[in-house]
């Protein structure tokens, strides 16, 4: 356990100090997001085997975990960004290998089958391929339209709001940070579950125990990027509940603090110096992500008792 | 009812041969006049009686003969020299001291004046004399006489008489009589028939008439008059206390009655001679009478009768006494008189028992015969009382005793006491005037007169005869005390109609009042003020002339102090008459109804305990004939109705009596219990004569529910959708199409029934059918409702790009959603029962109280959020989900089409300007003749043949479809079936009709022999038309060459050629070769009439380049034989059709 404990101290902390926490935080609080995290793979990870075991497919495929996440537009524009990018440096990748074969060859050549059949189009611009998704309205049809270059998807449109404001966040966060910082923090963004670590998230995750042990390389990807993302929700959540909370205890004991500062010593610790996110903020805000808003429990409405909800993905 | 007309024609054959002569005045006196003069002046101031009466009186005088003319005459006289005696001694006296005085004078005078007077009104004085006589004896006490003889003389039927009034005083009681409901019919019946009272027998019958007609009347106001229930309460205490005044009798009787009553009974039954038969049974009068009218029709002789009787009436009396005579018929008389008494609990409740020596310790001081009607039940009981006599001796007793004790004038209990006397006049002619004695004694007597032959009329009395009726006529005839009633009952009515002249005497009686007033005071019996004050009253309320009438609820009311009783008073005053008759007929009935009321309680809360109220047949059944006749009643409310009705009712009850346990006398809306709720009107089952039912307004309450109830209503969402799905199946045509080509293009070889045509039908929703319901309300159909949903549920499903549903899943979301919306529906029912708020804004200004602790909007709200759905997401949804995406389905459309078209016309997207390059190697421009157009040259021919403009094609280049032939194949066949289905629209013309030998003479004669050739070789039988060939044999359609142009009659395959020549050729025998034979050979099939066509298109044939590569499916059948012509090779099929 312990041993797990330490395995993505240094990521969480990196990914904590992205997400607007700068103090450094205790192994104990890194050590329970990391527990968090990895409950929530693992959940993802059974669900996305229950899925795929439903549509009668032994394995997992990105469309399993696209759908896990659906209602968050966000993070499924960026995934599907990210997957097209992808894509496009993967042919590119192929393209220099192959030479000019690929130009020609690839046109009509689904890829990806299984992914629900990213139409890739490559051909002479490189131009980024969409990621379809089955429950999008191309699907409904079993012709597939060739791309054109003019339409801009409403969709796209809205999805890149989303990500508009999330860049806005982080610039938000940035901004008044000093040149050092900054550097940190750009450095830190890139910090991963997955990243050439692929094999330590396997074994982490439980890959083998809870879905096929091989799986997907975009699945793989997909998982450290939502990781990433599980770590940000959580430490932005129990940043705000320590907000609250300081505010809170300024409020209430803010005169005798007051009084008992006149007689701090001279060389006491400088007050103002902020004190890290402790476990109990990490405990709150998992609590508050995971209650349940009014849609999910309409039905148990009129019915009395307890009912068990399964584990909230956020 | 014909009990009542003797009576009323003895008074009018009495009251009508006198003109009214001064019309005032008398009516004062009559309640206590005796004298025949007397009534004789009362009774002409019925100014209408006078007219009525003319014919009766005339009928009567046959009967009354000339003795009564004689005494009318002399009547007359008297009167008139009375009436002077009058005037000389009152002189210009007011009219009210004039009444006073007659009252005085005249009861001094009765006796002193001369006998004849007397005499001639049949009977009448004697009966009076004794009466008075009877009182003095009873009444020792000086204070009572007056009163006493009050009550005595004063005649039943006057309601008011108050022995404690002063004369002028008892002068305004007939009033009260007048406000008896019964009164005016009875007037009106009594007119009708003629005959006069002759025994205490009619009398007693008359009265019991007018009980009951007073309950009748009774009844009948139930319905007009709503009465409260406050007194119930009273009522049922007072009842209660009868009951156990009557236990306790019972138990001191026990001792010392039980073997005495036992006695009697065992001898009853030992000697059947000695029933009496008639005495009192008034349950067998009517047999009896019937059986005495029949009598000689009757075999059995009388002792059977009378042991027939006696069968009957087993239990019928305990009185029943061999040893006396005229025992049982007095006894049980007297009980029933007794327990009516008993049962005025109104009144009677202080009488019940003896005085308590505690609350009255100076009682026995006062009254040294103590009386009471406990003591009377006992002494019944113990059948001390020999004779009637007796017995009203001890009732006059009580009353006396009561009013001795009780001085003072404005005492509750002397009021009891006066009505309690006055209940009990009315009840005591009841009892027949008959002495008790012992049997020997009476047969020796009637030894002795059969002895002695039939001397003596009174001696009737002691026979008996076998039917008690007639017996008691004769005894009734026979003693001059029972013949009591009848003249009594005659001065009293008189009154009735004396009302003008009342109102003044009342007035008079007021003047008069203050002396005598005074007078009374100095003796203690001064006339309490409200009673002085009354007769002055209102005509229209006399009901409340005197105290007596006033009824003084409880029996506590010894204990009410004297401003309590004024009060009370002064609240009778309030009580009307009809108000008293009611109180007194329901009493015991609404006593019994609130005892049973009041068992279910305990303390103030429902006692769980008891047995619950049942509602009876007898109680339902009483209930509507109690509804019944108040509609007959209010529809006919002549005096004709109501003695159908009455009659009617009769008839009813007599028939109902034998289920119903007791008839009870209340109200109806008294017993809610057995109320039957009204059918509305438009459920009941009305049928007409026939015994059909009528349809009575059914439109009314029978509707139908409106269509588009179980279909989505029409909205902007709604529409929406549907156009969502309707493109989406649009675009999933396009896609088939499109699949079908990228399919073909792949593929070599391809089967017909590859590629299944994709024809989606628009969605309808189905209202269910037209449905008739009879009420309000949502319509209850949980299957259709659920099969709505169902629709609703698929429908949203298809829109979220699902082209199929397993039905199980749709049945798991179809339950979901119900579950869903049941909740919504439960929550929003609990927003709604919110308890109410004390009102604040503009609720509190409109001058509510309490609001609603949610608006409408409110709940709407909460509801929603409770269940997890915000307007935002609401909006997003019809926004994002429907109208966004019906953007995107269209975009989708539009490019499947484009897709569609580039796919069908490669060429056109990548014409290079010079078209150098359409001749690449593998191009097929050549084939499809696309080079042709940039050479401006019409190579197919479509220009010359006008194909261009018609079809609006945009190149003269054979269209791809028709180069792929398959497609067209394919198409083809839905492309018929939609001409079918268009076609229905006309009906199909009527087949010809076959050509058969018979109808040959029909056709025109140059064809007749070729179809008689045509017929030969069909062996007659009808010929066939092509059409009609089985498959097989049908010749082949033509086709369109693979080229578009129209070249040639087709050539027949070759494969048919030659692999069925023989066989064809041989069918062509069959049907159509005998006119030429020549072709049988196989050559060219002709037929003559279409030789013409085949030439050009010989012709066209020839013009036609070699077409056949071209096409793919006909690289065959070019090299087809010219000579297999078909017969109608004309057709061809428009390329236009095929697109479609």
């Amino acid at each position: 356990m312990a041993d797990k404990t330490a395995k993505y101290r240094t990521e969480i902390q990196q990914m904590m100090y992205v997400s607007g926490e700068t103090a450094e935080a205790s192994a104990e609080t890194t050590g329970m997001i990391e527990e968090i995290v990895r409950q929530q793979v693992i959940e993802m990870l059974r669900q996305c085997t229950e899925q795929a075991s439903r549509r009668g497919s032994r394995s997992i495929s990105t469309d399993d975990l696209i759908f896990l996440i659906r209602h968050d537009v966000a993070k499924v524009s960026r995934l599907r960004t990210f997957l097209s990018w992808k894509d496009v440096r993967k042919n590119v990748k192929d393209s220099d290998d192959k030479g000019g074969e690929g130009d020609l060859g690839t046109g009509d050549e689904p890829v990806g089958a299984v992914a629900g059949a990213p139409v890739v189009d490559t051909t002479k611009k490189n131009k980024k391929a969409k990621v379809g998704l089955p429950w999008e309205v191309p699907s409904f049809y079993n012709a597939e339209v060739p791309e054109r270059e003019d339409e801009e998807d409403e969709d796209e449109e809205e999805m890149n709001y989303a990500t508009l404001q999330r860049l806005k966040k982080a610039d938000e966060r940035t901004k008044v940070m000093t040149k050092e910082e900054y550097v940190t923090w750009s450095e830190y963004r890139q910090a991963s579950f997955t990243f050439r670590k692929g094999k330590r998230f396997k074994e982490w995750a439980g890959f083998g125990v809870v879905t096929d042990s091989k799986p997907n390389d975009d699945i793989v990807d997909i998982l450290g990027f939502l990781t990433f993302e599980i770590v940000q929700t959580l430490t932005e959540e129990a940043l705000k509940i320590k907000e609250q909370e300081d505010l809170g205890k300024e409020k209430l004991g803010g005169e005798q603090q007051g009084k008992k500062r006149k007689f701090t010593g001279l060389f006491d610790p400088p007050s103002e110096g902020r004190t890290p996110v402790e476990t109990r903020h990490i405990q709150e805000a998992f609590r508050r992500l995971q209650q349940r808003p009014n849609k999910q429990r309409a039905l148990c409405n009129f019915t009395r008792g307890l009912n068990r909800t399964p584990l909230k993905l956020f | 009812m014909s009990t009542n007309k003797p009576f009323s024609s003895a008074r009018a054959s009495i009251t009508q041969p006198w003109p009214p002569p001064t019309s005032l005045l008398k009516n004062s006196h009559h309640p206590r006049d005796d004298t025949p003069a007397r009534s004789n002046t009362n009774t002409p101031s019925l100014p209408f009686d006078d007219a009525s009466m003319a014919e009766p009186g005339a009928v009567i005088h046959s009967e009354g003969d000339i003795e009564e003319e004689h005494q009318k005459t002399l009547f007359k006289e008297l009167y008139r020299r009375s009436e002077a005696k009058i005037s000389e001694l009152f002189g210009g006296v007011a009219h009210g001291e004039q009444v006073s005085a007659q009252d005085t004078s005249a009861q001094q005078d009765q006796l002193a004046d001369e006998p004849n007077i007397r005499e001639p009104p049949k009977e009448q004085a004697p009966k009076k004399a004794a009466r008075t006589i009877d009182e003095d004896n009873y009444d020792d006490e000086d204070d009572d006489e007056e009163e006493e003889e009050d009550v005595q003389t004063s005649p039943l039927k006057n309601k008011s008489a108050n022995a404690l009034l002063s004369p002028s005083k008892s002068g305004s009681s007939p009033v009260s009589s007048d406000t008896s409901p019964t009164k005016p019919t009875e007037t009106k019946q009594d007119a009708s028939t003629p005959e006069e009272p002759k025994s205490s027998e009619d009398a007693r019958k008359e009265l019991e008439e007018e009980r009951k007609a007073t309950e009748e009347a009774a009844k009948r106001s139930f319905h007009t008059i709503f009465y409260t229930l406050e007194n119930d309460r009273v009522a049922m205490l007072e009842q209660q206390r009868l009951e156990e005044a009557e236990k306790q009798i019972n138990a001191e009787m026990d001792n010392s009655g039980n073997t005495n009553n036992s006695n009697a009974k065992g001898e009853q039954h030992g000697t059947l001679s000695s029933a009496n038969l008639g005495a009192s049974s008034l349950t067998l009068k009517h047999l009896i009478a019937r059986i005495d009218l029949k009598r000689e029709k009757v075999k059995a002789s009388d002792a059977e009768l009378r042991a027939l009787m006696n069968e009957v009436r087993k239990n019928r009396s305990k009185w029943a006494s061999e040893e006396n005579v005229n025992q049982e018929e007095l006894y049980e008389a007297i009980e029933k008189v007794l327990s009516e008494l008993k049962a005025m609990t109104e009144y009677s409740a202080p009488f019940l028992t003896r005085v308590n020596k505690r609350e009255a310790p100076d009682y026995y001081n006062i009254i040294k015969t103590p009386m009471d009607l406990g003591t009377m039940t006992k002494k019944l009981k113990q059948q001390v009382y020999k004779s009637k006599a007796d017995f009203v001796a001890d009732l006059d007793l009580i009353w006396s005793n009561c009013l001795k004790y009780n001085a003072d004038i404005a005492h509750p209990l002397r009021r009891n006491a006066n009505s309690m006397r006055k209940e009990a006049e009315k009840l005591i002619p009841l009892i027949p005037d008959l002495v008790i004695r012992p049997r020997a004694e009476v047969e020796a007597e009637e030894r002795r007169k059969q002895n002695g032959g039939e001397d003596d009329a009174g001696d009737d009395s002691d026979d008996e005869p076998i039917m008690s009726s007639r017996g008691r006529k004769a005894g009734a005839k026979g003693s001059s005390k029972t013949r009591n009633a009848a003249p009594e009952r005659d001065e009293g009515t008189p009154g009735v109609d004396q009302k003008p002249s009342l109102q003044v005497n009342g007035l008079l009686s007021t003047l008069g009042h203050e002396g005598s007033d005074a007078g009374f005071d100095s003796n203690g019996f001064g006339t309490p003020p409200i009673g002085s004050i009354t007769p002055s009253g209102f005509n229209g309320m006399p009901g409340v002339g005197s105290q007596a009438d006033g009824d003084i609820d409880g029996p506590s009311m010894n204990g009410l102090s004297l401003g309590q009783a004024l009060g009370a008073a002064a609240e009778d005053l309030r009580e009307d008459e009809e108000y008293k008759i009611w109180k007194q007929v329901t009493k015991k009935d609404r006593a019994f109804v609130a005892k049973e009321r009041n068992r279910l309680f305990k303390g103030d809360k429902l006692n769980p305990e008891e047995p619950a109220l049942m509602r009876s047949k007898a109680g339902m059944r009483r209930w509507i004939r109690q509804q019944k006749q108040a509609q007959t009643d209010t529809s006919r409310p002549d005096a004709n109705g109501k003695d159908e009705k009455e009659t009617g009712e009769g008839a009813d009850t007599l028939a109902e009596g034998m289920e119903a346990e007791e008839e009870r006398v209340l109200p109806d809306y008294y017993d809610p219990l057995s109320a039957i709720p009204d059918i509305n009107p438009r459920l009941q089952w009305v049928e007409d004569s026939d015994g059909n039912v009528i349809d009575q307004q059914s439109e009314d309450f029978l509707r139908m529910i409106k269509p588009g109830h179980f279909t989505a209503p029409k909205g902007f969402l709604s529409s929406k959708v549907d156009a969502n799905m309707k493109q989406m199946q649009e675009t999933r045509k396009l896609t088939s199409k499109i699949s079908v080509i990228k399919q073909m293009q792949l593929q070599a070889q391809m089967y017909n029934n590859q590629f299944p045509k994709y024809e989606p039908e628009p969605f309808v929703e189905a209202d269910i059918e037209p449905h008739v319901m009879s009420d309000d309300g949502p319509v209850m159909a949980p299957w259709v409702c659920k099969a709505a949903m169902q629709r609703s549920v698929a429908k949203l499903c298809y829109h979220a790009g699902f082209e199929e549903l397993q039905p199980s899943a749709l049945d798991v979301i179809t339950d979901a959603a119900a579950d869903y919306f049941e909740k919504l529906a439960r929550t929003i029912n609990v927003y709604r029962e919110a308890p109410q708020v004390p009102a604040i804004g503009a609720a509190a200004v409109g001058g509510k109280k309490w609001q609603e602790r949610y608006t409408d909007e409110e709940v709407i709200l909460h509801s929603l959020s409770e269940n997890g759905i915000e307007v935002e997401a609401l909006e997003s949804y019809v926004k994002d989900d429907v109208e966004r995406f019906g953007g995107k389905l269209g975009v989708m459309h539009e490019r499947m089409k484009a897709h569609l078209s580039d796919l069908l016309r490669p060429a056109l997207a990548d014409n290079s300007a010079d078209g150098s390059g359409q001749f690449n190697d593998g191009s097929e421009q050549f084939v499809g003749g696309d080079f042709a157009e940039e050479l401006g040259e019409d190579f197919f021919g479509f220009k010359a043949l006008g194909l261009d403009s018609e079809f609006g094609m945009s190149s003269l280049s054979v269209p791809l479809h028709l180069l792929h032939a398959k497609i067209h194949k394919i198409g083809g066949t839905g492309i018929q079936a939609e001409q079918a289905t268009t076609t229905d629209i006309f009906p199909p013309p009527t087949s010809f009709e076959p050509v058969t030998k018979e109808n040959l003479p029909d056709q025109i004669g140059l064809v007749r022999n070729f179809f008689l050739a045509k017929l030969h070789a069909n062996e007659d039988e009808p010929l066939l038309e092509d059409e009609d060939l089985p498959t097989k044999q049908k010749p082949p359609k033509p086709r369109l060459g693979p080229t578009g142009k129209i070249t040639s009659p087709r050539k027949r395959p070759l494969k048919e050629q030659t692999g069925n020549a023989k066989k064809k050729k041989k069918l062509d025998n069959g049907t159509a070769m005998d006119t030429t034979p020549n072709s049988k050979t196989g050559g060219v099939n002709a037929s003559p009439e279409k030789g013409s066509v085949t030439a050009s298109a010989k012709k066209l044939k020839l013009g036609l380049p070699n077409g056949g590569p071209v096409s793919m499916e006909r690289a065959d059948s070019s090299q087809g034989n010219a000579s297999q012509t078909e017969k109608d090779d004309v057709g061809m099929i428009s390329p236009e059709s095929i697109e479609r």
